[in-house]
């Protein structure tokens, strides 16, 4: 007899559990067999987009509101760690945190007042905040004491191979970094997706009176998970800043970053569990081929791509592709008579 | 023992007086009723006393403790539910996950939420429809999910907002049947209704609003048969079924 | 004291343009609650339009609005109505529609970017005859064309008011921005209404465009400057009012022209955001506006 459950009917189970667990092997073995630096190059790009739209995720999909700034606080976590790095000596791994949590105090403050803006102001003021912080950053040399340069950015010292200074000369290594920071984040998605707050933040997102009504209270619930949001953004901040070494303003806290984020998230599908990694695993080499193609040395010139695919997908799919690809996923398990052990309800 | 007490409850809109002065009380495994027209503030008081607006004078007093000021959450959580006079499902959901979300009001681990909803659906006949979306149901279905997701939340004190409104004969049945058994479960309900029907069929007491006040206080037959309820109702539209 | 003056006026008569760009979009904001955010966009393809113009035929710019002007209108009255409207619908009864907020920003970045990749590392102006040239008052310093750019403005933004006060299709458009159902109830056609709408508040940044090539430089990413800075003066303005677009623009025109002066020049945009978010978190619906609805 089946006993059906619903709450673990936002686990996939069965097939799907055995496919992403390959998945996952996969990508884990893939540097013992695969030696072009290019290869690594993007995929350790499409894992850091698909980690900081996971992160963007739990506040843009989750709690519904419209975040276009984010990548201030990628911004926040690479200067905050450079910066201790380079004045102190303090070795990014921890500084990395010191960042995160500047990020996540910062979220929580800017998000204090702003989410009672609705839809389309709320994402005005995380415009202008992110151009804020990109015009604070350029015209001072020095901010608290510490050098940062203003417009020219901060170089990192270089230490060759230092793994304790979260340095690494062999790409490989940032390649398993990201991969762990990506399983992290969509560990805690998963769970939160199945807890209270996760629930919390859908209902919120969806009927504020009657969340309340029901007991929750949901400034708070948008709090926390702009925290966690903001937090997980910085780690990734400070990833970039340790496998480039070099960062200035319009850089890393820019509005076609925020923009990237945004787009990739909601085009694979703001909300749900994969729709993020699956929109980064799509566009980011979508976008690489673009650049490389059309590119030549305009900056921005690949995000025609991202434009007119998030046109297409609003016109035709605004939920994201998740949907349409979970159709075609259950269409094709169907034709092969591999009957799906899965229900969905739409989201997570 | 008083379960809710309101003491001269007033507010007002701009220049616009919603409810004034209003004195009001209600014990413990009552059905009490609230009547009037259209605008005479029903639901304002509702929002004053689940803490949707704060009254601009006087107290609300919810189990023996001062809640003006406490937000809908807090309320909530000290036992008082409410449901809309336009309903508010959470419409991309499922049935059963608009209600689980009023069940994690009492539980903390999502299997725990699924069993009480899964309860309070059988007991509000849902259960069939359980997985459907909330956008797809029909009004009435949709006002008993309003009421099984308050219900989740294990109120003591249940405020039904013109819950009949838009049901047919039969249906209207159907939800006082489920508002009576709410009530042997001994939950204390406070409802507006324009549906006299229901009115009668179910309220032990009504009270009469008309322009923010309290206009009269009795039983279902004396309130409906006083001259000042013809009154006050002359002019608007109202249904009255027989018996 | 002449270098204020001097920078006072200039910031107004700057201020005028942005009031100018601002005008088109708090209309489409007022009317039907869109968030245009490719509106910078247009403005860099009028501003190209212009520049096209001008060198191939040398047609002034002011000249050329007879055919500039029908040709912005037709692209915004056929970007509501193919790219605009079919999203709106689908989200009608959602509280907060993105949809339509992300699909101006892809058209955005979109339009942004083609031009980017069609144009390069353009960066041109326009000679006209009046380029440079200067009026002298005493000893305060006067740009002609920003003076002639700026009367435009006034000139327009009278019309534009008669317009929606007097005319038929104008008190149409406002009753349809007030109150789309009962617009509909009346015999208004909601759908027409909204393309009419966009498409003019794409030919006011028309004209925004033409008043701007004569000292103003084009290029692929002109338009982001202006599209932000236009956001901002619709929400200082208020959500709708011309007036308040037009009041707003100057001030910020002014801010940005004295903060430049006496400041430095890289904090114009830091000072500007800052009155932004203080207007957004202090006084929401603006100078002239009402507690948005939407």
């Amino acid at each position: 007899m089946e006993k059906e459950r619903t709450h673990a009917k936002t686990l996939k189970i069965g097939r799907i559990t055995w496919i992403a667990l390959i998945g996952v092997l996969i990508l884990l073995v893939a540097p013992f067999f695969i030696q072009s630096p290019a290869f690594f190059q993007l995929m350790i790009l499409i894992l850091w987009y698909a980690y900081l739209t996971t992160s963007w995720n739990l506040v843009g999909g989750f709690a519904g509101v419209l975040p276009l700034g984010h990548a201030t606080f990628a911004g926040i976590g690479a200067y905050t760690s450079s910066v201790l790095f380079i004045h102190y000596g303090l070795t990014p791994w921890v500084g990395m945190f010191a960042g995160a949590l500047l990020a996540a105090i910062v979220g929580v403050i800017i998000g204090a007042p702003t989410f009672r803006l609705r839809g389309a102001y709320f994402a005005l003021a995380t415009i202008a905040i992110c151009e804020s912080l990109r015009v604070v950053l350029e015209n001072m040399q020095k901010f608290l004491g510490f050098d940062i340069n203003g417009a020219r950015g901060i170089l990192l010292p270089l230490k060759g191979h230092s793994p304790l200074d979260y340095q690494f000369l062999d790409k490989r290594y940032f390649y398993y970094i990201i991969l762990v920071m990506l399983a992290i984040i969509f560990y805690i998605t998963y769970r939160i997706a199945r807890s209270k707050l996760g629930y919390y933040l859908v209902a919120g997102g969806e009927e504020k009176e009657a969340a309340e009504a029901l007991g929750i209270n949901v400034a708070k619930c948008k709090l926390i998970a702009m925290a966690i949001s903001t937090f997980f953004t910085a780690l990734g901040g400070t990833f970039y800043m340790q496998l480039v070494h070099y960062i200035y303003p319009r850089g890393i806290v820019s509005l076609d970053l925020s923009f990237e984020i945004a787009f990739i998230a909601i085009i694979g599908g703001r909300g749900t569990l994969l729709g993020p990694i699956v929109g980064a695993v799509l566009l980011v080499p979508a976008a690489e081929l673009t650049r490389t193609y059309l590119g030549g040395s305009y900056e921005g010139v690949h995000l025609m791509l991202y434009g007119a695919v998030l046109m297409a997908v609003m016109l035709f799919k605004p939920r994201g592709i998740m949907e349409p690809l979970e159709a075609l996923y259950r269409w094709v398990l169907r034709k092969f008579s591999l009957q799906p052990v899965i229900q969905t309800d739409r989201s997570v | 023992m008083n379960l809710l007490e309101l003491r001269g409850i007033s507010k007002n809109f701009g220049g616009l007086t919603a409810v004034a002065n209003l004195d009001f009380t209600i014990s413990q495994g009552e059905i009490v009723g609230m009547i009037g027209p259209n605008g005479a503030g029903k639901t304002t008081v509702f929002n004053l006393i689940t803490g949707f607006h704060f009254p601009d004078r006087g107290d609300v007093h919810f189990n023996g403790e001062n809640t003006t000021r406490l937000r809908p959450y807090d309320l909530c959580l000290k036992g008082i539910g409410r449901t809309f006079q336009i309903v508010k499902p959470f419409a991309t959901k499922s049935v059963i996950r608009n209600v689980m979300v009023g069940a994690f009001c009492r539980v903390t681990t999502g299997h725990e939420a699924e069993q009480v909803a899964r309860e309070v659906l059988n007991f509000t006949s849902l259960y069939p429809k359980k997985d459907m979306l909330a956008k797809n149901l029909t009004i009435a279905d949709r006002k008993r999910l309003e009421l099984a997701r308050a219900l989740a939340t294990r109120p003591k004190l249940l405020l039904l907002d013109e819950v009949m409104a838009g049901l047919t004969p039969k249906e209207t049945d159907d939800m006082i049947s489920l508002v009576r058994k709410i009530r042997d479960q001994g939950i204390t309900l406070f409802i507006i209704e324009h549906v006299m029907q229901a009115v009668m069929a179910l309220s032990e007491r009504v009270a009469l609003l008309h322009h923010g006040e309290k206009i009269m206080e009795g039983t279902p037959q004396a309130v409906a048969s006083d001259e000042r309820a013809i009154k006050a109702y002359l002019g608007e539209e109202y249904v009255i079924a027989r018996g | 004291m002449d270098i204020m003056v001097t920078t006072i006026i200039n910031g107004i008569l700057m201020g005028g343009v942005y009031g100018l760009t601002a005008m088109g979009l708090t209309l489409i904001f007022g009317v039907m609650k869109v968030i245009n955010f490719a509106h910078g966009s247009f403005l860099m393809a009028a501003m190209f339009l212009t520049y096209y113009l001008f060198q191939l035929t040398g047609i002034d710019p002011y000249l050329g609005l007879v055919i500039t002007l029908p040709l912005l209108f037709a692209f915004g009255y056929y970007t509501q109505k193919v790219l605009i409207r079919p999203v709106f619908k689908i989200e009608r009864d959602v509280r907060e529609p993105i949809s339509v907020l992300m699909l101006t920003a892809g058209l955005w970045i979109f339009m942004d970017a083609f031009a980017l990749a069609l144009f390069g590392a353009f960066y041109k102006t326009i000679r006209t005859p009046y380029k440079g040239a200067v009026l002298h008052l005493g000893d305060v310093i006067i740009s002609l064309p920003r003076l002639y750019a700026f009367l435009t403005t006034v000139i327009l933004a009278i019309l534009f008011y008669v317009f929606l006060k007097k005319t038929r299709l104008g008190r149409a458009i406002r009753a349809t921005g007030q109150d789309r159902d009962a617009a509909r109830l009346m015999g208004i056609n909601i759908d027409r209404i909204y393309n009419v709408a966009f498409g003019i508040g794409i030919a006011i940044v028309g004209v925004a465009g033409a008043v701007l090539m004569p000292f103003y430089y084009v290029h692929p990413v002109v338009g982001v400057v202006f599209d932000i800075r236009a956001f901002i003066i619709v929400v200082l303005g208020g959500l709708g009012s011309i007036p308040g677009a037009l009041l707003g623009g100057v001030i910020i025109g002014l801010v940005e022209s004295l903060v430049a002066q006496f400041i430095t020049a890289t904090w114009t945009e830091g000072i500007i955001y800052a009155i932004f978010i203080s207007v957004l978190f202090l006084r929401p619906e603006g100078l002239f506006g009402f507690k948005a609805e939407w």
